[in-house]
Formats: structure tokens, C-alpha cells, sequence
């Protein structure tokens, strides 16, 4: 009883604003609700089967995958080699650690807009008056080259946080260990590859988990950078949502539907990643 | 060998300065090019201003209500961290001190709806956001911020209640505290910690969050700094001097809230991102 009294309050926001909404999404997701009408009927899986027919929803569903893989790539190599460089430094740590960080304490709208002026002005004047002719692409309005510029603002964006989490996991690093490994002539590719990676792997996991929960959500930098076009190029699942919901259609009842695709999806790949994580622990 | 070793360190080097500028670059041009006029900017982007104009920073400033966008985002901030530190500090002390079935299935309730992605709820959570009045409000606002956040924060709270021994609360027991008292007395101190790491993550999170006011707010009077700057360029569709200046005003309070804070808000990233 007395549980029930100090649980109560984090549990009614908890049900009111994320429990419920995830359950009643299942009641509006058979109906033609939307925002213009002021009633709405149930018409089944209608919406369902439009879902599954919806070329732009699996085509976002699919950039969306092809933005997950790639972040989880980038960033990861990208947070690793950083942690471990600055880890090899002793006085100038604190600065860099410091300044790496920086990108992620700033909102990706901010940081996207900033990045915006970068591409589609800076880029140009460094292509006319330094020749460097490669820069000169259509970087928001070219799909190959706004992929390319999506990943490299958000990289932007959360390298810092990961190298942060594999610079705790290398201190953690007993030094007796690498001393012993130098003993036998070990040089710092095999250090890092026998000693270091093995001690670190639990980390690895823990980013790899973090990139893969927010790049599947990713929404900000692609609706600040490209706002998901040209046409619907450069959609994200939540970018595409989000428009059927809030613009032009106001389809309420339709993007739930959607957004419960996009649920069991999430669901099944964390199962997939629980299992292949529950394997690997047992090996070890 | 000396030599090697030179090499490497220069090469480590190297790839820092490339790494670093490359972070800064955005936040340096946007900077730079903030303080020029149109014609300085559409002759070269790469060229220092050639005086240290606050035109367009005045002209910004006041086209973006700075002051009030600045007031609701500490007001959203502050309210909503406090609502969810409070509500699951209890709510994860009792589920921890308490072990029956009940406690567990709470528990277990709060630990598995992490998983559910934002944008499967946004459109109920809409429509609960319209049924309650609280659209445009940020108070309001603020309890949904609650409602998402509490799970993680109770597994945090209930996981270092744990680590802490009960011997100190029976103590408050037999001194006659108990209940409320003996949590705010005694526990939440014990918690500080665990607090502190979840008060920066929440911080840092509310702070930038962008869809979610993007939603619920849509009286320009209670807009935060984002949508503010976000309507902002939409208005000087193609007048970078004005978005720059802009950019660079909504990213100050964050960098001077780093500035003071860099040490505790990467010990509490750390801490937050290895425990969850």
C-alpha cells in the first residue's frame, strides 16, 4: 500500500503521456481520424493495408536503415580512434575531451542550420577560389551528395557523446595489463586489438545500442539540413510520419498506423540485438 | 627509437587538430560571418567582418523575442526536471526497499517502455495534449517531459539505491523519522550522485528537444529558443547574416552552461550513458 503512495505520481505521468498514448495508438490506428473532421469511424485494417502498399513510407523505412548503418559505423570508428588518441596524451586530455564534447551540447537544429550555411555557401567559395572542385556538388539538393552531408553534420553531432563512454571504459584499462603486453613486444595494433578492444567490449555494446536507438529516430538534422527532400529523397521514418500527421493531410489516423509499423520494427530489431548480445556475454 | 616516437606523437597530433577544427568550423563561420553585412558576406565568407557590428545581433535579438524565448526554455527546463526528479527518486527508492511481486511488475512496467520510439506515441500523445487543454501551455508541456523521462530516471534512482546500505535508514526509523520525513532527510541527500547525473542528462535533453514543442506549442508567445530560431529562418529565407547571428544567440546559454559546468556534465554523461 504504502509502495503504491510514493510510486503514484511518476506512475500517472508515466501511463497519462507515454503508456496510454502507445496503447490508444492501437485503437486509432483502425480509424480515419484525422483534423479536419470532428468525428471519425473505424474502418479496420484499411489503414494497415495502405501502409504496407505506401511507397514513400518503405522508402523512408529503407533510408532510414541506410542512415543506421552508417552512423553506427562512422560515429563508433570515429568516437573510438578519438578516445584512444586523447587517452595517449596526458596534459592536453582535459582540453580536447572538452572540446570534442562541445557539438553535442548544442541542439542539432542549431548545429544544422550552422552546418547548412556550410554547404551551401562556404563549400562553394572554397570550390571557386581555392579549387577544390570536388566541394562543388549539390550538397542539400543531390540525394547521393545529401546523404553524405546528413551523416557528417550528425556525426557531428554525437561522436563527442560516444568517445566520452570509451574514454571511461579505457580508464578502466588495468595499466598492469598494456605493461605486460609491451613485456612481450607487443606494438599498439596488437595492444589495442588483444588487451585493450576485449576489456572494452562492454562499452562497445552500449554505444553501438545508443547509435542504433537514436539514429532510427532520427528527425532534427534531416528536417533542418534537407527537411527530407528533394521530393521525399532524404525522408526518415519520423519525417515521413510526422508530415502525414502535422502537414498537408493531417491523416492523424493513417500516420498512427504508421507508427506502429515503425514500432513492431523497433521491436523486432531490439530482440535480435538482445539475443545476439545474450550470446556474445556467454562466450565470454 | 626516439625518433619513432616523435613521429607518432606528431601524427596523434595531427588527426586531434584536423578532429577539432573540424568541430568548431560551423560555430566559427557562423560566428565570423554573424557580424558582416550582406554584401561583406555574399563577397567572401571567408574573410574576418571588417568592423564588430551588433546590427544584426539587435535586429535578431528582437525579431526572435530573445528574452521570453530564453525565459520559457528555463521555465520548461527547470519545471520538468524538477517534476521528474522528485517524482522518481520516490517513486525508484520504494520500488528498490519494497520486494513483492507488486514492486516487481511496477518496476518492469517503467524498464520495458523504453524501448518505445518517440514518434510511435507522438500522434495519441497529440491527441492526450489536446483532451487535457494543456496545447500552448508549459507547464503542461512540462508534465509530458515528465511522463517520458520518469522511466529511465526510476531505473536509474532504483539501481544506486541498491549500491546504498538500508542500515542507514533503519537508523532514521528508530530515531523516530520515518516516511516522507526520513526520505527527504535522509535518502535524497544519500542520492546526490545519482541526481546529479540524471539532472544533467534531462537538462541537456529538454533543452535541445525540438519535435516535441514543435507539436505542442504553436502560440509564438510561449515558443522556446528553437522554435523561435526555427521560425526565425524561415522568415530571412535567404538572409545568413540575420539566421547566423541568430544561431550563434540561441547556442550561448548552452556554451556558457558548459563553460561552467564542462567537469560535472561529462562525469555525469559518462556516468548516465554506463549504468543505462
Amino acid at each position: 500500500m504504502n509502495l503504491l503512495i510514493y510510486a503514484t505520481p511518476a506512475l500517472i505521468v508515466y501511463i497519462i503521456f507515454k503508456l496510454y498514448p502507445a496503447f490508444s495508438g492501437v485503437f486509432y490506428a483502425l480509424t480515419d481520424w484525422n483534423g479536419i473532421n470532428k468525428t471519425y469511424e473505424i474502418v479496420g485494417i484499411a489503414n494497415f493495408l495502405e501502409v504496407f502498399k505506401d511507397k514513400y513510407f518503405w522508402q523512408s523505412v529503407l533510408f532510414t536503415m541506410k542512415y543506421v548503418a552508417a552512423m553506427i559505423v562512422v560515429c563508433n570508428v570515429m568516437a573510438l580512434t578519438l578516445a584512444i588518441a586523447i587517452e595517449s596524451r596526458r596534459k592536453t586530455k582535459g582540453f580536447f575531451r572538452t572540446l570534442f564534447y562541445m557539438p553535442n551540447m548544442i541542439s542539432m537544429v542549431i548545429g544544422g542550420y550552422m552546418w547548412m550555411f556550410i554547404f551551401t555557401k562556404v563549400l562553394y567559395y572554397m570550390a571557386d577560389n581555392w579549387g577544390l572542385k570536388f566541394l562543388d556538388q549539390s550538397w542539400i539538393g543531390n540525394p547521393k551528395y545529401s546523404f553524405i552531408a546528413i551523416i557528417i553534420v550528425s556525426a557531428w553531432g554525437s561522436v563527442g557523446y560516444l568517445m566520452i563512454i570509451y574514454m571511461a571504459a579505457i580508464q578502466g584499462v588495468p595499466g598492469s595489463l598494456i605493461e605486460t603486453a609491451e613485456l612481450y613486444g607487443a606494438n599498439s595494433w596488437q595492444k589495442f586489438w588483444n588487451v585493450t578492444l576485449p576489456l572494452i567490449s562492454h562499452s562497445l555494446t552500449i554505444c553501438i545500442f545508443w547509435t542504433l536507438n537514436s539514429a532510427f529516430q532520427v528527425f532534427d538534422v534531416i528536417y533542418t539540413l534537407t527537411g527530407g527532400g528533394p521530393g521525399r529523397a532524404t525522408q526518415s521514418v519520423a519525417i515521413n510520419i510526422y508530415e502525414e500527421a502535422f502537414k498537408g493531410n493531417i491523416r492523424y489516423g493513417y500516420a498512427t498506423s504508421k507508427s506502429l509499423v515503425l514500432l513492431v520494427i523497433v521491436i523486432i530489431i531490439t530482440m535480435i540485438q538482445l539475443k545476439l548480445m545474450k550470446e556474445r556475454e556467454q562466450e565470454l | 627509437m626516439k625518433n619513432r616516437r616523435f613521429l607518432s606523437d606528431l601524427l596523434v597530433y595531427i588527426f586531434l587538430a584536423v578532429a577539432g577544427f573540424f568541430c568548431l568550423f560551423p560555430l566559427l563561420m557562423a560566428l565570423m560571418n554573424s557580424f558582416k553585412t550582406n554584401g561583406e558576406l555574399l563577397t567572401n565568407v571567408m574573410s574576418f567582418p571588417k568592423s564588430l557590428k551588433f546590427d544584426n545581433y539587435i535586429r535578431t535579438f528582437n525579431k526572435m523575442h530573445y528574452l521570453r524565448s530564453l525565459g520559457n526554455n528555463v521555465l520548461l527546463v527547470g519545471s520538468s526536471v524538477t517534476l521528474i526528479i522528485l517524482f522518481s527518486s520516490l517513486a525508484g527508492w520504494k520500488l528498490c526497499r519494497t520486494k513483492t511481486g507488486l514492486s516487481k511488475i511496477i518496476f518492469s512496467v517503467f524498464v520495458l517502455s523504453m524501448i518505445i520510439p518517440f514518434s510511435s506515441i507522438m500522434i495519441p500523445l497529440y491527441k492526450v495534449v489536446l483532451v487535457l487543454k494543456i496545447k500552448n501551455s508549459i507547464l503542461g508541456l512540462s508534465a509530458v517531459y515528465a511522463g517520458l523521462g520518469v522511466s529511465m530516471a526510476v531505473f536509474l534512482y532504483h539501481g544506486f539505491v541498491k549500491s546504498i546500505p538500508y542500515e542507514l535508514e533503519e537508523a532514521a526509523a528508530i530515531d523516530g523519522s520515518s516516511g516522507l520525513h526520513a526520505f527527504f532527510s535522509v535518502v535524497l541527500p544519500l542520492l546526490k550522485p545519482i541526481t546529479a547525473t540524471i539532472c544533467i542528462t534531462n537538462v541537456l535533453w529538454i533543452w535541445n528537444d525540438f519535435l516535441l514543442p514543435l507539436i505542442v506549442i504553436s502560440d509564438s508567445k510561449k515558443y522556446t529558443l528553437l522554435l523561435s530560431t526555427n521560425t526565425l529562418f524561415g522568415q530571412y529565407n535567404n538572409d545568413w547574416t540575420a539566421i547566423l547571428s541568430a544561431l550563434i544567440l540561441a547556442a550561448i546559454p548552452v556554451i556558457i552552461f558548459y563553460a561552467f559546468f564542462q567537469k560535472r556534465i561529462l562525469e555525469g554523461i559518462a556516468d548516465g550513458a554506463l549504468r543505462g
